[in-house]
């Protein structure tokens, strides 16, 4: 995965190497995602550099993923489960421009390497492959305490109980807890994280899975990590299991199906048709794409 | 029997400090700067025992030091020299050489504060009940049933009415807010309280209800308890044993009637003789 003779040559009109960022810059990644692996859930710092995007576009998931490809890898980009969003296309554009070599897809089985925006594709992933988050806000603790040092001090204590508070406070307003993304999951034991604004539906996932997921925040400049066959374990009280989305039907007590390839088993994005209608339909366009192809062989 | 908690020679200096700071300040220097370094010297070789079930008070003047120690007993601040051991359940704790998630632990678990300032000792974002809850949730109770029943209970207990639990503290009275700290001080069943000027700012009625509450508290449950005041009411009325500062120094230490009645100190006549 780590090529070690990166300088591509004969790229037409680029002046950059392989893979847009310089090779010091690669290695400090590379060095940070080691290191994010080493310490499950520990933000570890990086010297994010400038990007021709802007920061808050995925910049921190780009830069983790352009240290991680090599001439032979297949990179999946989605936004929301889309392959074909703006952002996702662009930034898929971007790799096509800048790694030689390097193919995309919109195959979640196909790719070796996956840059995602608020999702974790359906199908389950391998341990070859790996998933990395574009992350707006890497620190869970920042709901509670202002202050960056004493955030810090927290984690190296697992001093979390603030976290807590707030499922509590949510409890005793709601019954239950309402957080519907970025939910804070102890990682082995120890770190809590913020596992980037993915649903609920998405975080059990993260728990003993077989690919490594790699997070990176452009702005606020953190690496983090959750390694295969690692606990991730979505934060509760004793008594209040943690539970995700079932979008069941009010009117049918059943569960909502895609209204493209009729899946039952997937995280559905809800929103009008033409004619005002709430309609549902799979999230991941890939899933939702090869269920349909699947049909359409089958007849 | 052994203290529960054994003080000997703390000392805290704020500045860089110099080897005249202790010899030159104290009252009979009447100031607690140091002339030749400028140090201020806030606590000075401090040494007294608290014994299981006591009510041991810390009188004097303001700046006189009394919650400066009371501070660093309770890891808010860190002492320039001395030791204190905290006896729990019969092993020894040397307070000041637990590393910090030790520290924690034990101030988490068992000890409580109350501060003068509700603002210092509650967080005024979270519902009452959620103060009481991330006491709990810090000694690791995460039974979400327990812990409400706990809270209620708690703020029952200490005249807070159920109704307003789950109210912000920001919109208590001071008297309520006080006692809402203090419920949560008393959550985990800590045997150590520190009381840092409960009542001070309240008015009398409140006062002494407050009072009451403490005193009752103490004979159910025997816990020890440190209280820090300027108030000779307060001593009077809580503490059966008193040690009085001056400049960062224990001046003079004994039973609470022997102090008043007769104190010995000059600056201790002063103070008791200065009664309104």
């Amino acid at each position: 995965m780590f090529p070690t003779d990166t300088m591509a040559q004969g790229h037409e009109g680029a002046e950059y190497g392989f893979a847009f960022l310089d090779e010091d810059a690669k290695r400090e990644l590379r060095r940070s995602i080691f290191k994010a692996v080493c310490i499950p859930g520990h933000q570890v710092p990086y010297a994010s550099r400038e990007m021709p995007i802007a920061r808050g576009f995925g910049t921190g998931g780009m830069q983790v993923t352009l240290a991680l490809l090599g001439p032979r890898d297949c990179v999946k980009v989605i936004d929301q489960g889309a392959d074909d969003s703006v952002n996702a296309a662009n930034i898929r554009a971007f790799f096509s421009l800048t790694c030689p070599g390097v193919s995309g897809t919109t195959l979640t089985e196909a790719a070796s390497v996956i840059q995602t925006r608020h999702r974790i594709p359906e199908l389950p992933l391998r341990n070859d492959q790996i998933l990395v988050f574009q992350v707006p806000y890497p620190d869970p603790l920042v709901l509670v305490e202002p202050n960056a040092a004493t955030r810090r001090r927290m984690h190296g204590r697992a001093d979390y109980a603030r976290l807590w508070v707030k499922l509590y406070e949510d409890m005793v307003a709601f019954d239950e807890i309402t957080i519907s993304h970025r939910y804070p999951t102890r990682i082995n034991g120890h770190y809590i994280i913020d596992p980037s604004p993915i649903p609920r539906y998405d975080v059990p996932k993260l728990h003993q899975a077989d690919c490594l997921y790699l997070f990176g925040a452009g702005r606020e400049k953190r690496i983090y990590a959750v390694p295969p066959h690692t606990d991730a374990i979505p934060i509760t009280f004793a008594d209040v299991p943690f539970t995700v989305e079932e979008f069941i039907d009010r009117k049918t007590g059943k569960r909502h199906c895609c209204r493209r390839c009729g899946a039952t088993d997937s995280f559905l994005d809800e929103f009008p048709d033409e004619d005002g209608n709430r309609v549902f339909q799979c999230s991941d366009a890939a899933y939702c794409d090869s269920r349909l192809m699947q049909q359409e062989a089958a007849e | 029997m052994t203290p529960i908690l054994n003080v000997e020679h703390l000392t805290r200096i704020h500045g860089k400090g110099c080897d005249r700071c202790l010899t030159s300040t104290g009252p009979e220097h009447d100031t607690n700067i140091c002339p030749h370094c400028g140090s201020v010297v806030a606590v000075a070789d401090a040494s007294f025992q608290l014994h299981r079930g006591e009510v041991l008070g810390i009188m004097g003047e303001s700046g006189s030091g009394k919650s400066s120690l009371v501070k660093m007993l309770y890891f808010d601040d860190q002492p320039t020299s001395g030791r204190a051991t905290y006896d729990l359940d019969g092993q020894s704790h040397d307070l000041f050489s637990l590393n910090e998630a030790q520290q924690r632990r034990l101030r988490d678990t068992a000890m409580g504060m109350v501060y003068q300032n509700p603002s210092l000792g509650l967080n005024f974002d979270i519902s009452a009940g959620g103060n009481i809850a991330e006491r709990l949730l810090m000694s690791d109770e995460l039974r979400y049933g327990v812990i409400r029943e706990k809270a209620r209970a708690l703020l029952a207990r200490t005249e807070v009415p159920p109704a307003r639990m789950d109210e912000l503290p920001r919109n208590f009275s001071g008297g309520m807010q006080q006692r809402v700290q203090i419920a949560r001080a008393l959550s985990t069943g800590a045997p150590l309280l520190f009381l840092d000027e409960v009542t001070t700012g309240l008015d009398l009625s409140v006062q002494a209800r407050i009072l009451d509450l403490i005193m009752e508290l103490q004979e159910e449950s025997g816990v020890s308890m440190l209280v820090v005041t300027h108030d000779l009411g307060v001593v009077r009325h809580l503490t059966t044993r008193t040690i009085v500062m001056k400049y960062g120094r224990i001046i003079e230490s004994g039973l609470t009637d022997q102090i008043l009645e007769d104190p010995q100190a000059a600056y201790t006549q002063q103070l008791v003789s200065s009664a309104l």
